[in-house]
């Protein structure tokens, strides 16, 4: 395991790191957004080589002011990103260049106060999800809010989503959602005709622990898995009612981002508020070899579904050493991988070993 | 020398007629407003100042630290720091050379500060300027006084012979002289002599020792190859120069070194030089000749300057106690002692090995501990401060460190988003650290949940409970402000207060009791094992899932429900009318529900709350219907016998 | 070293307290128009006046508190002879007579002083829901809310004479639930022949009463103001008077048998440090969160702080003094907007000048 990481203090505590699309999946450019500070802001860094140092280090292109704490980000294509804030709203912005080169980052749609607890007072939003044109927002106040990129009215609206605070949201489906609260209730929604109807619930444990962050396999759709409070991971199948398929516990405290990595499925990146960053390799239990791609007719023996016996088929990681603060985001591209922390400064990790 | 206690002016007429008062707030800020003393007892009137605009003014610290460009030093110190906590709490083989590693790491972070800075300088405004020049300032003494402390207190210097390290800090702190060699080294220039800095540039590289400089520089003069030149160069190059490692002793070097000083005093006397008047004032200097060093000692921008210099001439072994009187010798040379900043005053403070005098001095240069926290902390772990320490009990050093350390970590929570920083230093104080924690976490402002559950994990960390339990009841109370029940249950729970837990499930009865609609169906499904947690939780957990079970028809559970809740004396007594009316459409209903036990016990729950006004209107009817129900149970039940 | 905001207070005439919530994000603040203003921080960090009302019949003295787990609840005592318990109810307009956007509701009125009611203080909340009052005729009074989430009911649970009359009281927050409450009450009586002016009583469990435990004899001229320090965990507490001067006191429980015996604390009282530094009548002394540094006020219109070291000595380290001086030169923006990154608000803070040009040695 020769990856190399490469530091990068930032004087931002960062909650949400992401880069950049990029056509041939090479990108050198990133997001980052910070929270907990007087005057938060979003700041697009481009990697470059220096010539003198082997180091690559990030410079600023561009650096615009936020309200509230940067909540989630995602990129809906080459350009533009969705992000919420911890004032409620949510913006869709584009990154743009002007003829002299200039870059800025503009708002395109403002979807201002969409969540909120009264008249006068705004909720978190705290988590957002894209599918093509599609937005699912979710947030403190229990409501999950369907928007689009292609205007700025709100599609549909349920306020009474959940009586606790929710804190993550997926698209399962073009028309299926998924969201988990503070108590540990996953919930998914049908979204039809621009009307919600509760299709599932079920709950993470016996122990009421809240389910911080989710992710869905890429190429399959069923497969979920879930990080909580506590640090373990869950993997779902979702088309096997209600039980977790596996658990997996290694983080001490909670896990703040989990990511399949989306060229390779059988990746799973996790970090949490201990400072840890953890890389988790599953091999077929079949060839007892690493696998590169699912075979698609072999779902069953999706190597994630690995039974306790054959547990240690399943290979950890630590991609750098534990931090004193709280790791809140990562981000994949290719073998790199890109975290932000509390200590204020994000970490490049490269060569990571994908193959 | 003390600092004197500043004024700091409050822009207000009012203020400044009538008087000002202070309130504290937050973790580091004062309320200040105009205000008087007043004598309780007779009625206020208006003041002799009114009517006039009052205004409250919020003060704080102006802390220098908290600049964008400057928190990338808090953060990168503050990864040092903790990880030099966690080197020094095992056992670590070679604990000196691990400090000096982590001291090198303190000096490259601030250099690299002072990088980042002197860019900025070329890029903003000319007002903002001025004070990155400043901060440049500050951070420029403070590396340096960082490295001298290293040298002096840290590094292990074999034998202590101090000088190489000496004059390398020189060399670093003084780097005009090499760099104006440089450029002529790599210059083509005929005649080089005739510039009017050569020879200054020549002396200066002698001063800090640069004998091979010195020497390269010397053969781009014109008369480079004269015998007078080529005579100096030899003895220049024959003096000897002390190497730890070269396997020499201390004597057999001084040995060496006296016989090359008479040596080459004779050749002065022989009045070898006297062709060129600078090559014969360097040889002057090379032997230590009072005059010749009068006359140079104008070259040197300052005494320390002076003394690696001087040093490396007259005293090429000098030990490291040894410094403090010769230090106090070339401030008398260079007529400053008079005239001493506060960086001298350090300096020199640090050459005498007085420590304790180190640390206070640090401390009055900037008001924001990052200097003397740190640079304290590692003298501690390095056992240097021990000799603070009167007797055993007096545990000076530590309260020392502490007392730096617990002021930089309360200064730095102060700040929106260090907060955890400023924890993390307090992690390392011993005696009062975990206190301050407490009361700082609790004084972090909530926020978003994410923040909130940041803080509680804080808390839960350090065994902090009851604070954990505070910070929830406190969002609890939010949250049931906002009218979020379900958020309020739920904190409510993770508190673990069990009259605030029972006051929510009662207003979620009461409500019930008043619109008929049960709130947050979906956590009190999924209550678990919390139901427990209070009577009236279970009792309302209980009755949700009575109405789930009648929902789906299983009027059998459901009668089961109702007969358990009446019977558990859970039951508020507002809630009984609800009950006994709930019971009803079971009585009534086709299936037999109750058995004849149930009933009895049904009807004797009727008659103990037979008095409860509500109920009147209802009575008869459920007696009737129980009444009724007895009948059908007795005869099934007997039938079935 | 000190960068100040200014926040127009809207009161025509001095103020008489000014009080922060826990977290320092509201201000309540009360003046002799018999007003209590609360204020509010909004997003962008600026001051808002959210609530103002006419609390009492007389001059309102003293605003405070209570800690955020009961709620928003504000206690406020005046020349009426009364004082009030206050909370914001959400979500209702204001009535009549009032401004702001939220709605603070008088949950009980505590009139049983026949005297000015000089002082008023919530109680640790590890012993639920206390308030305590002292009043010009030397009477404290002690009341107690049994149902913290209902605060119309409180009951008055003691009265304790005091010969003298009282000026300020200070509960003692250090003490863990087990040991017994302690409260510390000044006099402003100024006849230095009624003996001293700073009396501690302790409440005591078996006999369910308060008792004094102490009368600080060494302080016999009025005493204006009263302060327990946080608790640092130490064995002994600190209290700062404001007298002719500033003291500060340390307290020592002694164990000894004559303690065991009564079931009182006994203590042992020595002066940690005395300033003369106001060189007039002291007559507000408050501590940070830390206890480390003591801020007080006095009539020679100074507010002066005061620190303690490592080897537990006090020193002054600062001074703020009113100054008319003109504002535009003083004004110096903030640093944060020259990295780049536009700031959403105008620097609202500007740095400070010092008055005296004291003798200084520049060390650069």
């Amino acid at each position: 395991m020769s990856h190399s990481v490469n530091t990068t203090f930032i004087s931002d505590k960062t909650s949400k790191i992401r880069w950049k699309t990029d056509p041939f999946n090479d990108s050198n450019v990133f997001i980052t957004g910070s929270w907990d500070d007087e005057n938060n802001n979003l700041k697009l860094w481009e990697f470059q080589e220096n010539k003198d140092d082997t180091d690559t280090y990030p410079f600023i292109l561009k650096s615009c002011a936020f309200q509230g704490d940067v909540t989630e980000l995602q990129f809906v294509d080459l350009d533009s990103f969705v992000v919420s804030s911890s004032y409620g709203s949510v913006y869709l912005m584009r990154i743009t260049s002007n003829e002299k080169e200039l870059i800025d980052i503009e708002a395109c749609i403002n979807w201002n106060k969409i969540h909120n607890f009264s008249e006068n007072e705004v909720a978190p939003c705290t988590s957002l999800s894209c599918y093509k044109n599609d937005i699912v927002t979710c947030g403190e106040d229990g409501r999950i809010n369907l928007l689009t990129s292609q205007h700025q009215n709100i599609v549909y609206s349920n306020n009474n989503a959940d009586s606790c605070c929710i804190n993550c949201v997926t698209f399962l489906k073009f028309n299926e959602v998924l969201t988990g609260n503070n108590r540990g209730l996953l919930k998914i929604w049908d979204f039809r005709q621009n009307q919600s109807s509760l299709c599932n619930s079920f709950i993470l444990g016996q122990d009421q622990i809240a389910v911080t962050c989710v992710a869905v396999h890429p190429s399959q759709q069923h497969i979920l898995v879930t990080g909580d409070e506590e640090g373990s991971i869950t993997v779902w199948d979702l088309r096997k009612n209600t039980f977790p398929v596996n658990l997996l516990t290694v983080h001490t405290e909670s896990i703040s981002e989990i990511m399949f990595h989306p060229d390779h499925p059988d990746h799973l990146f996790s970090c949490s508020t201990a400072g840890e960053i953890w890389h988790w390799l599953s091999s077929s239990p079949a060839t007892n070899t690493h696998t590169k791609l699912l075979n698609l007719q072999e779902t069953d023996h999706n190597p994630w579904y690995i039974s306790d016996n054959v547990k240690n088929k399943l290979e950890v990681f630590n991609l750098m050493p534990k931090l004193h603060f709280p790791i809140n985001s990562l981000d994949l591209s290719r073998d790199r991988v890109l975290c932000g922390c509390d200590n204020e400064a994000i970490y490049l990790i490269s060569n990571v070993n994908i193959n | 020398m003390e600092s004197t206690v500043r004024t700091f002016a409050i822009p207000n007429e009012l203020c400044r007629r009538a008087g000002i008062a202070a309130t504290w707030h937050s973790i580091n800020n004062l309320g200040i407003f105009p205000s008087q003393s007043v004598n309780p007892s007779i009625p206020d009137r208006p003041s002799p100042y009114g009517p006039s605009e009052a205004s409250v003014f919020n003060v704080r610290q102006d802390i220098l630290l908290f600049e964008p460009i400057l928190r990338k030093l808090v953060n990168e110190s503050n990864g040092i720091f903790l990880n030099l906590q966690i080197l020094t709490s095992g056992n670590v083989a070679n604990l000196k050379q691990e400090l000096l590693k982590v001291s090198h790491q303190y000096r490259s972070v601030i250099r690299a500060c002072l990088e980042n800075l002197q860019d900025e300088v070329a890029r903003v405004d000319e007002h903002t300027s001025e004070n990155m020049k400043n901060y440049i300032t500050i951070f420029y003494s403070i590396e340096c006084i960082w490295h001298l402390c290293e040298i002096l207190f840290i590094e292990n210097i074999p034998g202590s012979i101090v000088l190489p390290h000496l004059l390398e800090w020189v060399r670093f702190h003084f780097p005009k002289y090499e760099r104006q060699a440089t450029i002529y080294l790599n210059s083509d220039i005929d005649n080089i002599e005739l510039d009017p800095d050569y020879w200054k540039t020549v002396i200066g590289c002698l001063l800090q020792g640069r004998v091979e400089v010195v020497r390269a520089l010397l053969t781009l003069h014109s008369s480079a190859n004269s015998p007078v030149f080529k005579l100096f160069d030899q003895t220049l190059k024959s003096m000897p120069i002390y190497n730890v490692y070269s396997g020499t002793s201390v004597t057999e070097f001084n040995l060496r070194w006296k016989h090359w000083l008479v040596d080459t005093q004779s050749k002065i006397d022989a009045k070898s030089f006297v062709s060129e008047s600078h090559l014969n004032l360097m040889m002057k200097l090379a032997v230590g000749e009072e005059l010749a060093w009068n006359q140079v000692q104008a070259q040197c921008e300052a005494w320390y300057e002076l003394l690696a210099s001087w040093l490396f001439f007259t005293e090429p072994t000098v030990k490291t106690f040894e410094l403090g009187q010769f230090a106090r010798r070339c401030i008398g040379r260079m007529g400053v002692r008079d005239h001493l900043r506060h960086l001298d005053q350090i300096l020199l403070a640090a050459l005498e090995a007085d420590i304790f005098q180190v640390i206070k001095e640090i401390q009055h240069m900037s008001e924001n501990g990052w200097f003397v926290s740190h640079l304290t902390d590692l003298l501690f772990h390095a056992g240097v401060l021990d000799t603070l320490d009167g007797t055993n009990e007096d545990l000076v050093a530590g309260r020392l460190r502490e007392s730096f350390l617990i002021d930089y970590g309360v200064l730095m929570s102060s700040h929106h988003s260090l907060w955890q920083l400023g924890l993390s230093y307090l992690d390392h104080c011993p005696s009062d650290g975990l206190h301050v924690i407490q009361l700082l976490l609790q004084k972090l402002p909530l926020g978003t949940e994410v923040r909130v559950q940041k803080i509680v994990r804080e808390a839960l960390k350090r065994d902090l409970h009851p604070v954990a339990q505070s910070v929830c009841k406190v969002q609890g109370i939010n949250c049931l402000r906002r009218g979020k029940m379900g958020n309020a249950l739920s904190w409510a729970l993770k508190s673990q207060d069990g009259y605030f837990t029972s006051y929510l499930a009662d207003r979620f009865l009461r409500k019930y009791t008043t619109e008929g609609k049960l709130l947050c169906p979906d956590l009190l499904e999924n209550l678990g094992s919390a139901m427990l947690s209070c009577d009236r939780l279970t009792f309302l957990s209980k009755y949700f899932e009575f109405h789930k079970v009648y929902a789906l028809k299983d009027f059998k559970e459901a009668a089961n429900i109702i007969i358990s809740l009446m019977s558990s004396k859970l039951t508020p007594k507002y809630f009984w009318i609800t009950l006994l009316t709930d019971a009803l459409p079971l009585l009534e209903s086709d299936e037999i529900v109750f058995s004849s036990n149930d009933t009895f016990m049904l009807l004797h729950c009727l008659e103990e709350k037979s008095k409860l006004p509500e109920l009147q209107d209802k009575i008869s009817l459920i007696r009737i219907a129980a009444a009724r129900n007895l009948a059908r149970a007795l005869t099934t039940e007997a039938q079935a016998a | 070293m000190f960068e100040a905001e200014e926040i127009n207070a809207e009161h025509k005439d001095l103020i008489h307290d000014v009080a922060y919530d826990f977290y320092g994000q509201r201000m309540a603040t009360c003046s002799s128009d018999q007003y209590v203003k609360v204020w509010d921080q909004n997003h962008e960090g600026r001051w808002i006046l959210t609530s103002s009302w006419k609390a009492h019949s007389g001059s309102v003295w003293k605003v405070t508190w209570a800690h955020p787990e009961f709620g928003q609840v504000l206690a406020t005592c005046s020349f009426d002879r009364t004082a009030a318990v206050w909370e914001e109810i959400v979500g209702e307009t204001p009535g009549p007579g009032e401004r702001g956007s939220r709605h603070w509701v008088r949950r009980t009125n505590l009139v049983d002083s026949r005297t000015s009611v000089t002082d008023v203080k919530f109680g640790p909340k590890t012993q639920g829901l206390q308030l305590a009052t002292c009043s010009i005729d030397g009477i404290i009074r002690i009341y107690e809310a049994p149902d913290v989430m209902n605060l119309s009911q409180w009951t008055l649970q003691h009265e304790v004479q005091c010969k003298l009359s009282c000026s300020c009281l200070s509960w003692n927050p250090s003490l863990s639930k087990s040991l017994p409450q302690m409260l510390a009450v000044g006099s402003d009586d100024s006849n230095p022949a009624n003996g001293g002016k700073v009396f501690i009583f302790e409440y005591s469990e078996n006999i369910r009463r308060w008792t004094k435990i102490e009368t600080i004899n060494t302080i016999t001229d009025a005493v204006h103001d009263i302060s327990f320090s946080p608790n640092l965990g130490r064995s002994f507490h600190l209290l700062a008077v404001a007298t002719k001067d500033v003291r500060i006191i340390s307290l020592t429980p002694i164990h000894d048998q004559a303690s065991i015996q009564s079931g009182l604390t006994k203590l042992s009282v020595q002066t940690a440090a005395q300033f003369e530094d106001h060189a007039s009548t002291v007559w507000r002394v408050c501590w940070n969160i830390t206890g480390t540094i003591l801020a007080s006020s006095g009539d020679d219109g100074c507010v002066r702080m005061f620190k303690m070291n490592y080897i537990n000595t006090w020193k002054p380290i600062a001074v703020l003094k009113g100054d008319g001086s003109n504002l535009s030169n003083e004004n110096q923006k903030s640093m944060a907007s020259s990295t780049g990154a536009p700031v959403s608000q105008t620097a609202r803070y500007y740095k400070l000048g010092t008055i005296s040009s004291s003798r200084e040695v520049p060390w650069h």
